[in-house]
């Protein structure tokens, strides 16, 4: 392998991994955005969609057919029921706490976290979890540099989801009140926005993107465990975070830029200090633009 | 929130501290440690069946200590030191408690043994092999299995002598036992004259480990040594497999469960080697009585079933010869027992408190299969 394709290798390594953090990161920076909350519950909606692709495969499995419709079908199911956990976790333990302190919805936030963590444990077991592998495991490349189609899926996915966000957000009725929301939610009530539904359509879309986002992890790595929410929700976060949060195209950047620092750190530096280099860039880009590489400068809300 | 509800939710919650009351039969109890949450609950179940196993077939033997009830206080310490250390200080701080059998990860159990020791607590390990943990001078702590000093030459030996390989880079997962493995390993390949192209520390409960070995394929090695656990090493051969690594793969004991195949995939696993404690345990004549009793059960057989077993069975013994609830008792009759036989062999415990059976056993998969080499 020469240096060159050595480096190729890594590049594709590290935009995999880091396509799935990006796809994450916008659920939190959307929610962020809008309503000024770190949603930490976040992860664990990632976490149960793997978990929902899962019973997808198995019941593939019973069947005993494989392939692609089955990942349709998997992507379909944790689109959706992802979307719907998300309202329903807004619903039931965001909206209530709407005029309460920030602070106490932050807890709360971490309450469903902890909730919906158990609650996988004891329906699925503690154990890692086995997803069958849908696609062929063929390498495209030959002997170098090599692709599995699944990557081809992971970045395909990813990319379609990203732009058809920016669709939403730029070009729909429902992505104008988010806007609008997102500037000044009294504003917003006084123009005749519904704020609770920008809201919950806000949970929805970020909390699907979560969600194939799992989906995607789980079959790519092909097993998965009820704790899994929590690390990269957090690389996520950090992700969302880098970017500017509260900022769409940050949150991808901060994704990307995320999976490559922690590739080409493990790669070129040692694996054994990759979180170590993803956060000390994480430091220095906060010191030299506070809030992150694209957010801009808002003014306190009074 | 109506009053009425309020009650009986408190009534609710509060009823299981009462539902232990009134027992009047008094209870001595062993305490059983493993993970039984996380990832390597896998490991962790199959030992719980061991020591349920060796408590049962004592007690329809007849009662162990008479007069009292004997019961396995069973804890999970999810393979995290500080979960095991709290673990630990419940089972000292618990009067009943007169032995420990426990801890799966060397990591859990090298601080776990220092609260077992001020408590007085005899310690029976069962496969924890870090040397360091017997060397820290607590005259509790006993261990059954073979150590990583043995382990990681072993593992050298085979890697070079049959397998041949002359480059070899080492990963390991940063824990006691697998960074510990690990320095034993290169040791002892590097006095063979094997050439060590590097050694890396990969986080346990990550999944993409695609840029280490990105970079292990530039230097391209004959053998890839992982001393870790089995959910790091399913993905690292599922994803040497994508990168079309071709160095062979040999890994420690901590491999040494079915799951492996299951989540690297047959194809992945195919061919790789790892060393076990102890050989095949169907080749143990004393131990085919327990085999035969443990699958007619529960059908598999763990890698570290007859360990918790073999475990369990020496601190009822010890207990037995106590033949008093009190723990210094327990211990002077530990230290007292010259030999023990036991299905693994005839332990004869060394000052440290380490085993006299020694044997390490090498393993591959073969037709998605764990295979008996040597």
């Amino acid at each position: 392998m020469t240096p060159g394709e050595l480096f190729l290798q890594q590049i594709l390594n590290g935009l995999t991994i880091g396509a799935v953090y990006a796809l994450i990161a916008l659920g939190y920076t959307m929610v962020y955005g809008i309503i000024q909350l770190i949603n930490f519950a976040h992860g664990e909606v990632f976490m149960l969609g793997s978990y929902m692709g899962l019973t997808v495969f198995l019941l593939a499995g019973t069947i005993g057919s494989g392939g692609v419709g089955w990942l349709l079908l998997a992507l379909c199911t944790a689109t959706v029921g992802c979307s719907l956990l998300g309202l329903a976790v807004e619903r039931v333990a965001y909206r209530p706490l709407r005029q309460a302190p920030k602070l106490s919805v932050l807890i709360t936030a971490i309450g469903v976290s902890f909730f919906l963590q158990n609650a996988v444990m004891l329906g699925y077991g503690a154990q890692d979890r086995y997803v069958p592998a849908l696609l062929p495991a063929v390498r495209w490349g030959g002997g170098a540099v090599t692709v599995t189609p699944m990557q081809g899926v992971i970045f395909g996915v990813s990319l379609l989801l990203m732009v058809g966000l920016q669709g939403i957000v730029y070009g729909t009725r429902l992505g104008r009140n988010m806007r609008a929301t997102a500037q000044d939610p009294l504003a917003a009530r006084l123009m005749g926005i519904s704020v609770d539904q920008v809201i919950a359509g806000t949970f929805a879309i970020g909390s699907a993107l979560a969600g194939v986002g799992g989906l995607l992890f789980g079959v790519y790595y092909s097993t998965i465990n009820f704790h899994d929410g929590y690390l990269v929700g957090l690389k996520a976060f950090t992700a969302a975070v880098m970017g500017g949060i509260g900022n769409l195209p940050g949150a991808m950047l901060g994704g990307l830029l995320l999976g490559l620092l922690e590739g080409l750190g493990a790669g070129y530096i040692s694996s054994q200090w990759k979180n170590v280099i993803a956060f000390v860039v994480l430091i220095l880009v906060l010191l030299l633009r506070p809030h992150g590489l694209l957010g801009e400068r808002l003014s306190e809300r009074a | 929130m109506s009053s009425t509800f309020r009650c009986i939710l408190c009534a609710l919650v509060l009823s299981p501290l009462f539902a232990g009351c009134g027992k009047g039969e008094p209870v001595v109890k062993i305490g059983f440690v493993v993970p039984l949450t996380g990832d390597q609950a896998a490991h962790g179940m199959d030992m719980q069946r061991g020591a349920e196993l060796a408590l049962e077939q004592a007690q329809a033997k007849g009662p162990v200590l008479p007069g009292f009830k004997l019961e396995l206080a069973t804890l999970d310490d999810a393979r995290n030191p500080a979960q095991a250390v709290s673990a630990a200080k419940r089972l000292a701080a618990d009067g009943d408690v007169l032995a420990v059998v426990g801890h799966l990860n060397s990591s859990c159990t090298k601080p776990a043994s220092a609260i077992y020791h001020e408590a007085r607590l005899l310690h029976v390990n069962p496969v924890s092999s870090n040397p360091q943990i017997s060397r820290q001078g607590f005259d509790t702590f006993f261990r059954i299995c073979p150590t990583d000093d043995l382990q990681g030459p072993a593992g050298a030996h085979f890697a070079i002598q049959r397998l041949g390989a002359h480059r070899i880079f080492v990963l390991d997962d940063m824990t006691t036992y697998g960074r510990g493995l690990a320095n034993e390993f290169l040791k002892a390949a590097q006095s063979t004259g094997a050439e060590i192209l590097g050694h890396e520390g990969i986080t346990q409960g990550e999944k993409d480990f695609t840029p280490v070995l990105t970079k292990i394929k530039g230097l391209n090695p004959d053998l890839i040594y992982f001393a870790g656990m089995f959910p790091e090493a399913a993905l690292l051969l599922k994803q040497r497999f994508k990168l079309n690594l071709s160095a062979r793969f040999l890994g420690g004991d901590g491999l040494f469960e079915p799951a492996l195949i299951d989540l690297a995939g047959p194809g992945a696993a195919e061919g790789m080697y790892l060393t076990t404690l102890g050989g095949d345990i169907r080749q143990v004549p004393t131990a085919q009585e327990f085999v035969k009793a443990f699958e007619a059960k529960y059908g598999h057989l763990g890698a570290y079933s007859s360990y918790a077993y073999e475990g369990t069975n020496i601190a009822l013994e010890a207990i037995r010869q106590a033949g008093r609830k009190d723990r210094q008792a327990v211990l002077t009759a530990m230290k007292q027992m010259k030999q023990y036989p036991g299905i693994l062999g005839v332990h004869t415990f060394d000052a440290k408190g380490d085993t006299s059976i020694r044997t390490i056993g090498i393993y591959t998969v073969h037709s998605g299969k764990f295979e008996f080499v040597e």
